[in-house]
């Protein structure tokens, strides 16, 4: 599954992974917006990022066909409207919009390959976040695979009841059974909810995570976000004036 | 509806970015007033309920299957601040975690999705939920959750200056997407408070919305409106705006500096000054939301 892969890449060890989770949210901004606000040469600026892309994942000892490969999951989306801009007759724009899209998808999965999530929260919080926002997406990101994988097995066990397509002639009676369903697994949830709370109030949760590293910018951070945000920029700024 | 990074042009995101701000500011404190800190896990459980959802299939006709999207649930069982911010959790993770929705345009799509799309699913059931017309109201919610919430993010697509043909398609996945939403909301409303009634809530007729909140969704919705029709005209107008052109110009003049060669083409490409520009409107609006937070934070205490 997806999360799998992206917590071991994110535990692997790099000069990338050790950085200060704000310096990478910084270059990310950065890139991001220098990426956005790109009208001229896109195609020039879309390959140049690309090869700086690819170069930080090497640089992080990610592997880069599968990390390249996994953020082409903005694609069929993507391609889908370059299409039908094509067919309105504005095919660049399509083009356009598809490499920014995966561009910045490719940005956004080299961050979160290279950072684990609750560090990622961390310096989003650090950086002024609604903690108990993040509280909230921290343990939606802790409980969504469990229960994933409950909806799956009861999705599973209700196909080897004889629950398909085709064992339910009417489709109200199938409609039914899923919202049950949805109904058992509405229930379940909300009761681990109340499970987890009596657990962590039993070990003395106050209401806030402690960590056991705290963050620290060192001086090898500032120099990795001042590099990381120059980078885009110089590109876009070659490119402009080499046109 | 997940909107990715690159469709928006820097006016429409920026300025919604901005709005989204407080929208969730508000919501997050109105939530913590009825789920204090240590029932956190509830409302991260239930995110992961929704995104688990995703994994049961609804025969939607025609041989294809729908799933659960979940804002109108949760909105009736969890009431509608507490809905909005688990939303908000969901579409954060989505866009980190799974690529699903870009960053930059993180305010358009928790404000489409989480703030306006949870509130137009509220509504109906807020309004009408506890007379006869309740499974009216359940149905008109999810309905209504959907719709919006796309009409939404095509008029901010529009605006952009996509073009309507690429949006009409989509229009059309969403109008018939929206009553299938609404069928599945109800139905599982139903089997729900067969299992337990205290699931779902009573919706609490005559409160009065509180004057906070309504006042910070005026701020929200005028400051969307001024900041849209103001980079309507011209997509990417936002550096027109005397103050944060007046920025941009410092800032380009602080970064041109040490570039003295390549002054000409700083000034000569537009792309510089709307990029400055967009770190500007952002720098600009990061600060504001940290002094605003430092400010309650002191009141809190």
């Amino acid at each position: 599954m997806h999360h799998v892969v992206l917590e071991r890449w994110s535990r692997r060890s790099s000069a990338l992974h050790r950085a200060d989770p704000r310096a990478k949210i910084a270059i990310l901004v950065v890139f991001l917006v220098v990426l956005a606000t790109a009208h001229r040469d896109v195609a020039l600026f879309a390959a140049g990022s690309a090869v700086l892309l690819c170069g930080a994942s090497v640089w992080a000892r990610l592997p880069l066909a599968a990390v390249v490969m996994r953020a082409a999951v903005v694609l069929p989306f993507s391609l889908a409207f370059a299409a039908v801009c094509w067919m309105a007759g504005d095919a660049q724009r399509g083009l356009q919009l598809a490499a920014k899209s995966y561009l910045s998808a490719l940005a956004v999965l080299l961050l979160v390959s290279t950072t684990a999530l609750p560090r990622l929260l961390r310096g989003l919080e650090s950086l002024g976040a609604p903690r108990f926002l993040l509280m909230v997406a921290q343990f939606l990101y802790r409980y969504l695979f469990v229960t994933s994988e409950e909806a799956q097995h009861m999705a599973k066990a209700a196909q080897s009841r004889g629950a398909t397509a085709a064992g339910m002639a009417k489709r109200q009676a199938r409609f039914r059974a899923a919202a049950g369903a949805l109904a058992v697994l509405f229930a379940r949830s909300y009761g681990r909810a109340g499970e987890i709370h009596r657990a962590m109030a039993a070990r003395g949760f106050q209401g806030h995570f402690e960590t056991l590293t705290p963050l620290r910018f060192r001086s090898i951070d500032a120099l990795i976000a001042v590099t990381g945000s120059l980078a885009p920029v110089a590109l876009r700024l070659a490119i402009e004036r080499l046109s | 509806m997940h909107i990715p990074d690159g469709y928006l042009s820097t006016g429409v995101w920026a300025t919604l970015d901005a709005a989204a701000v407080p929208a969730v500011v508000v919501m997050a404190r109105q939530a913590q007033r009825r789920f204090d800190d240590a029932r956190v896990p509830l409302l991260g459980v239930m995110g992961a309920f929704v995104f688990a959802a995703q994994m049961i299939n609804f025969p939607a006709g025609l041989g294809t299957s729908a799933h659960l999207l979940g804002g109108a649930l949760l909105a009736v069982t969890l009431g509608a601040p507490a809905a909005t911010v688990v939303m908000t959790a969901i579409i954060a993770i989505q866009a980190l975690v799974f690529q699903d929705g870009g960053i930059l345009v993180l305010g358009p799509n928790i404000l489409n999705m989480a703030v306006i799309g949870v509130w137009a699913g509220y509504l109906p059931f807020r309004l009408a939920g506890s007379g006869r017309w309740r499974n009216l109201a359940i149905f008109a919610g999810g309905a209504a959750s959907v719709l919006v919430s796309a009409i939404c993010a095509l008029a901010e697509l529009k605006l952009s200056g996509l073009p309507d043909k690429a949006l009409g398609v989509s229009s059309v996945v969403f109008l018939i997407s929206a009553p299938i939403e609404g069928a599945i909301t109800l139905a599982v409303v139903k089997a729900l408070e067969a299992i337990r009634p205290g699931f779902v809530r009573q919706p609490e007729p005559g409160r009065r919305l509180n004057a906070s909140l309504l006042a910070a969704g005026m701020a929200s919705i005028f400051l969307a409106a001024v900041g849209v029709l103001y980079s309507s005209p011209a997509p990417d107008g936002i550096e027109q705006t005397g103050l944060i052109s007046g920025l941009a110009a410092r800032v380009k003049v602080l970064v041109s500096t040490p570039f003295s060669g390549y002054e000409a083409a700083f000034l000569s490409g537009t792309w510089s000054r709307k990029a400055a520009a967009g770190l500007a409107g952002l720098a600009i609006i990061y600060l504001v939301c940290l002094m605003i937070g430092r400010l309650a934070r002191k009141r809190s205490v």
